[in-house]
């Protein structure tokens, strides 16, 4: 097909190079065809994003149809897509972002890698946290469906891969998809899930966030607290600072409220200096607001990976 | 005098042995007059004869940023202006200490018929941050790669918006891998799209220099006409199209202060480290800082219990100045050319936490936090405000803030500094801008 293409491109132009004068038509509608053939080409590039050389070949092949020439782009990307990660298997992924949604009574967030920091600004992969982040929310919701009370869930990499994403895909075929697009190694590392009780609350904190355009929070921090009580007004101020707490402290227990503190290395949350407030501990801060955090989780980018290398 | 060039392209060729070290390939040894002690007899010693410029490359993954890289080393290499660096040596990019942080980036130096460069190629957005904050090779000028076969990608565009961001004004573009495609007018495109995207960016697009070429050619001495024939003349290009760094020798004197003391018989001398600039016997000066400022001239000049006419960037001296007492000036005053720098109160700056493995805290700070600022020969009690929607930083983050010192003291933009707290750093950074002090900006300092 490209040889003809260009046999035939070939030609019309030597017709016009030598019969300038007698064969304007010609000239003619060789230099429309030429012209469509790159407007079109750069048309296709902007809509579609896709390399110059897989657009230019897509128009080849369907005669400068755009809409075959799209749907033939993105079928090729998938399968590009799954060569370019088996090929990429196994380069170190340790950068990328925490994704974090809560809806209603029910919350969850995930953890995606990739090798640079560059991609994890990038637009296509924070539609692939997004995506992730509501496979896994979807998976819960169906899951408990007649449950009621406290759940939390957690889900590893491989188990996630395996759900569906909005359009039946599964996740691992979208990993691959984007992988193919921007070139680097990626994975869905984990996620985790839960569900509360109606008079419980779930706060949230994202930190080192990218403007993302999703509703789904992103950055390279994030936290989750179950908590009850507190006024009824300041709830959502109240779940953000202590999620900032547990991300700037990195607690890695509950402890109890009357646990005394053990300085500058306590580990347990209650008993920490509360950093919204140095004169008090976590423990005296929920008293004052009437409050009792339940439970929490704590991501940070790239420390499920890190650690497994040492 | 070689040590002419300014300090900071001794600290960028000094981070130049290093990786060459680790290769086990002494090709060059940095050791400016400053630092003669290091012992560096086995190596060969580096010659200051051609003006010292930074360069980088930037582009999306896969589009041959490193086979660039190697492809100019060969291609110089064969003229004797390199050593040949294969892919692999230059993609391990060993990490550097710099200041205490850890930066990955690879440093490849080379010379044309008219320059001395060195070339950086970091992996990460946090690694050209880190580097741009501490200096260790700030980029005059950048090489934008892009691939013919797929145009501007995803990645090209993060590159471009970070070389605006750490201030880079001069890129050229290589389009690389152009023998894979056979259609000239794909070229075409491409170049029309790089152009717009430059544009986009801030970048004069029309103008910007493009080179059409193929590294992969260049490397296996394949087709000279996209091979050799365009790196050497991108090279070119990169000589004429980057200006060079004004050098520190150009720029009005300063010497920050380190110690005052007065001389029975002869008056008050001050002695430092002369920053940058020249100064000679009679010139008039100004002594700035903690909130005092005098007018002076300089009567002498002595190095080394020896009396000289003219004192340069890098020199420790001693100077004589007429008519102030020792109590008048005291450390982390400057002595300065009349009117070049003015103290200020409060900056923006780009600052880089250190993590807790680089000997950082483990903990963030968040708005209001008072760290001890450290720049030139001073230190100053500083409060912090972190840009809005930002509410605290943690270690190995880095950030812009707004820094509101106690006192005014000499800022300038450029000016590198270290925040302290207690006995421990926390960041390193760099003024980035002068904001005017206000009264809303007093506050209890404790």
């Amino acid at each position: 097909m490209m040889s003809l293409t260009f046999l035939f491109r070939t030609a019309a132009r030597d017709v016009t190079k030598v019969s300038l004068c007698q064969h304007v038509q010609s000239l003619h509608s060789s230099c429309q065809l030429l012209a469509v053939d790159k407007a079109l080409l750069m048309k296709l590039r902007k809509n579609t994003g896709y390399t110059f050389i897989n657009c230019k070949k897509a128009l080849e092949k369907f005669d400068n149809d755009t809409t075959q020439a799209e749907t033939w782009l993105h079928e090729q990307a998938q399968k590009e897509g799954w060569s370019k990660a088996n090929k990429l298997e196994g380069r170190k992924a340790k950068e990328g972002l925490i994704g974090l949604f809560i809806r209603d009574k029910a919350a969850v967030m995930v953890e995606v890698n990739c090798e640079t920091d560059f991609v994890a600004r990038n637009e296509k992969f924070q539609q692939l946290v997004k995506d992730v982040a509501f496979a896994a929310l979807a998976h819960h919701q169906n899951k408990t469906k007649s449950q009621t009370g406290y759940i939390k869930s957690v889900l590893p990499g491989e188990e996630l891969s395996k759900l569906s994403a909005n359009e039946g895909a599964s996740l691992a075929d979208q990993v691959a998809l984007t992988i193919g697009r921007l070139g680097e190694n990626m994975s869905v590392k984990r996620a985790v899930t839960v569900g509360v009780p109606a008079e419980w609350h779930i706060g949230s904190y994202v930190h080192g966030g990218v403007s993302s355009q999703t509703e789904v929070a992103m950055g390279r921090y994030g936290a989750l607290i179950v908590f009850q009580g507190g006024k009824e007004a300041e709830r959502e101020t109240l779940g953000r600072k202590l999620g900032q707490h547990i991300v700037g402290e990195a607690p890695v227990s509950l402890g109890n409220m009357d646990d005394l503190s053990c300085g500058e290395s306590e580990t347990r949350l209650l008993p920490q200096t509360f950093q919204g407030d140095p004169s008090r501990t976590v423990a005296q801060f929920l008293r004052g607001q009437q409050a009792r955090v339940l439970d929490f989780v704590r991501f940070q980018c790239g420390e499920a990976a890190s650690e497994k290398t040492e | 005098m070689a040590s002419l060039v300014g300090l900071r392209a001794c600290f960028s060729a000094l981070q130049l042995s290093q990786p060459s070290l680790l290769h086990g390939s002494l090709r060059l040894s940095a050791v400016p007059l400053s630092r003669r002690t290091f012992a560096a007899e086995a190596k060969k010693t580096y010659s200051r004869d051609k003006p010292h410029v930074n360069i980088g490359t930037i582009g999306h993954v896969d589009h041959g940023k490193t086979t660039l890289t190697a492809a100019i080393t060969k291609v110089l290499a064969d003229a004797g202006g390199a050593s040949y660096k294969k892919y692999e040596d230059i993609d391990n990019a060993p990490e550097e200490k710099a200041r205490g942080i850890t930066i990955n980036a690879s440093h490849v130096e080379y010379t044309t018929a008219n320059r001395h460069y060195a070339h950086t190629d970091c992996p990460g957005h946090a690694d050209y941050v880190k580097n741009m904050i501490t200096g260790t090779a700030q980029m005059d000028g950048c090489i934008l790669v892009v691939a013919a076969t797929d145009g501007q990608m995803p990645q090209t565009r993060e590159h471009l918006l970070l070389a605006r961001q750490i201030g880079v004004e001069h890129v050229v573009v290589f389009i690389n891998k152009a023998d894979a495609v056979e259609d000239k007018e794909m070229l075409e495109l491409v170049e029309i799209e790089i152009r717009e995207l430059l544009t986009e960016f801030g970048y004069d697009g029309d103008n910007t220099p493009v080179v059409i070429g193929s590294a992969l050619c260049a490397l296996e001495n394949k087709d000279p006409e996209l091979g050799v024939n365009a790196v050497m003349k991108l090279l070119e290009i990169v000589d004429s199209y980057v200006p060079l760094p004004k050098r520190e020798l150009d720029k009005p004197f300063l010497l920050p202060i380190e110690g005052v003391y007065s001389i029975p018989g002869r008056g008050t001398v001050v002695t430092g480290t002369m920053e940058r600039g020249i100064i000679k016997k009679g010139d008039e000066t100004e002594f700035m800082g903690h909130n005092r400022s005098f007018k002076s001239v300089i009567t002498g000049i002595e190095m080394f219990h020896k009396s000289l006419a003219r004192a340069e960037a890098g020199d420790n001296l001693g100077a004589l100045v007429r008519g102030l007492k020792r109590e008048d000036i005291r450390r982390g005053m400057v002595m300065c050319k009349p009117g070049s720098i003015m103290p200020h109160q409060k900056v923006q700056a780009q600052v880089y936490v250190l993590s807790k493995e680089e000997g950082g805290r483990h903990k963030p700070f968040v708005n209001n936090f008072m760290p001890v600022m450290f720049s030139l020969t001073w230190d100053m009690t500083s409060r912090i405000t972190l840009p809005e929607g930002k509410e605290m930083v943690m270690p190995g983050e880095d950030t812009s803030l707004t820094l509101t010192l106690r006192q005014p003291m000499v800022l300038e933009k450029g000016q590198r500094f270290t925040l302290r707290d207690g006995n421990r750093t926390i960041g390193t950074g760099l003024v980035t801008d002068i904001l005017t002090y206000t009264d809303d900006d007093q506050c209890n300092w404790g």
